[in-house]
C-alpha cells in the first residue's frame, strides 16, 4: 500500500522520503563515528588504520555513503531546478552530478575493499 | 517590503504559469526572518559539503594508503590556515546537521507554529555555533 502510494498517486513524495530517510542514516552514523573517534582517539598510523578495520564499520561506512549519494543527487538536483531556468543546461548539470556521485562511489568501494 | 509589482498589474490578469508574470528578483528587498535564513543555510551548506566530497576522499585515501603519507596528511591539517578552513566545513557540516534534524521534526508536525519555528531556528543557529566553538577549542588548545 505505501508504496503504490509513493510511486503511483504521488510519485514525489518517493523522492521527498528518501531525502528525510537518508538523512536519518546520515545522522546516526554521523553521531557514532563522533564517538567512536573521540573514545579510540586515532594517534598515530595503525590506529588510524585499525580504526577503519572492523567489517561492521566498513559496511556502515559504505551504507553511510549510498545515503549520502541519494541525498546529494535530491539536493543538488533540486538545486540545479531552482537556479538554472535553462532546460538543457539543467539536464547538462544533473548528469554531471549523477557521474560524480557513481565515480565517489566507485571510489569509496575501492577504499574500503583495499 | 517594497512592492515591486508593475503599475499595470491591475489592468492585465496574468493566469498562473503565464510568462511575462512580474518577478521580484531584487534580493534587498527581501527582508529575511530568521527561519529562512536558517533554510537558506542549510542549502546553502549542503553545496558546501557536496563540493568539498572530493577533497576529503583525497585526504582520507592518502592518509590510508602509507605511514609516510599518513604523517604528510596530519602536517598538513595542522597548518594554521587550513585549521581555520576545517573549523568553517565543520560549521557547514553542524548547521545542515541540526537545521536538518529541525526539518525532520517539522516533518512529523513538531514545533510547527510560527513562534515555536522561530524559537527552533535560534537554537539550531546557537547549536551550530557552540559545537563549532567546542572543536575550536580542541583544535587550538
Amino acid at each position: 500500500m505505501l508504496i503504490e502510494l509513493l510511486t503511483e498517486r504521488y510519485p514525489g513524495m518517493r523522492a521527498w522520503l528518501t531525502q528525510r530517510l537518508t538523512g536519518l542514516v546520515m545522522a546516526i552514523y554521523s553521531i557514532v563515528a563522533l564517538l567512536r573517534f573521540f573514545i579510540i582517539q586515532p594517534e598515530n598510523y595503525e590506529a588510524w588504520v585499525s580504526f577503519f578495520q572492523p567489517i561492521w564499520w566498513r559496511i556502515a561506512s559504505l551504507i553511510f555513503w549510498l545515503a549520502l549519494s541519494m541525498h546529494a543527487w535530491l539536493g543538488i538536483r533540486d538545486v540545479f531546478k531552482d537556479y538554472v531556468p535553462n532546460y538543457v543546461v539543467q539536464r547538462v548539470l544533473q548528469n554531471i552530478l549523477v557521474v560524480l556521485l557513481w565515480i565517489y562511489l566507485a571510489w569509496v568501494l575501492w577504499l574500503l575493499l583495499v | 517590503m517594497q512592492n515591486n509589482q508593475p503599475q499595470n498589474s491591475q489592468k492585465v490578469k496574468l493566469r498562473p504559469g503565464q510568462k511575462n508574470r512580474p518577478k521580484n528578483l531584487n534580493l534587498f528587498t527581501i527582508r529575511l526572518p530568521i527561519n529562512a535564513l536558517v533554510s537558506i543555510l542549510h542549502r546553502a551548506t549542503g553545496c558546501i559539503l557536496f563540493l568539498i566530497l572530493p577533497v576529503i576522499l583525497l585526504l582520507l585515501q592518502f592518509s590510508l594508503s602509507s605511514a609516510q603519507s599518513f604523517e604528510s596528511v596530519v602536517s598538513i591539517l595542522h597548518s594554521p590556515f587550513i585549521k581555520l578552513m576545517l573549523l568553517g566545513l565543520a560549521w557547514a557540516f553542524f548547521h545542515h546537521f541540526f537545521a536538518g534534524i529541525r526539518h525532520l521534526a517539522m516533518d512529523v508536525h513538531w514545533m510547527t507554529t510560527l513562534m515555536k519555528a522561530r524559537y527552533t531556528s535560534k537554537v539550531v543557529l546557537v547549536l551550530g555555533a557552540i559545537a563549532t566553538l567546542v572543536l575550536a577549542i580542541k583544535l587550538w588548545l
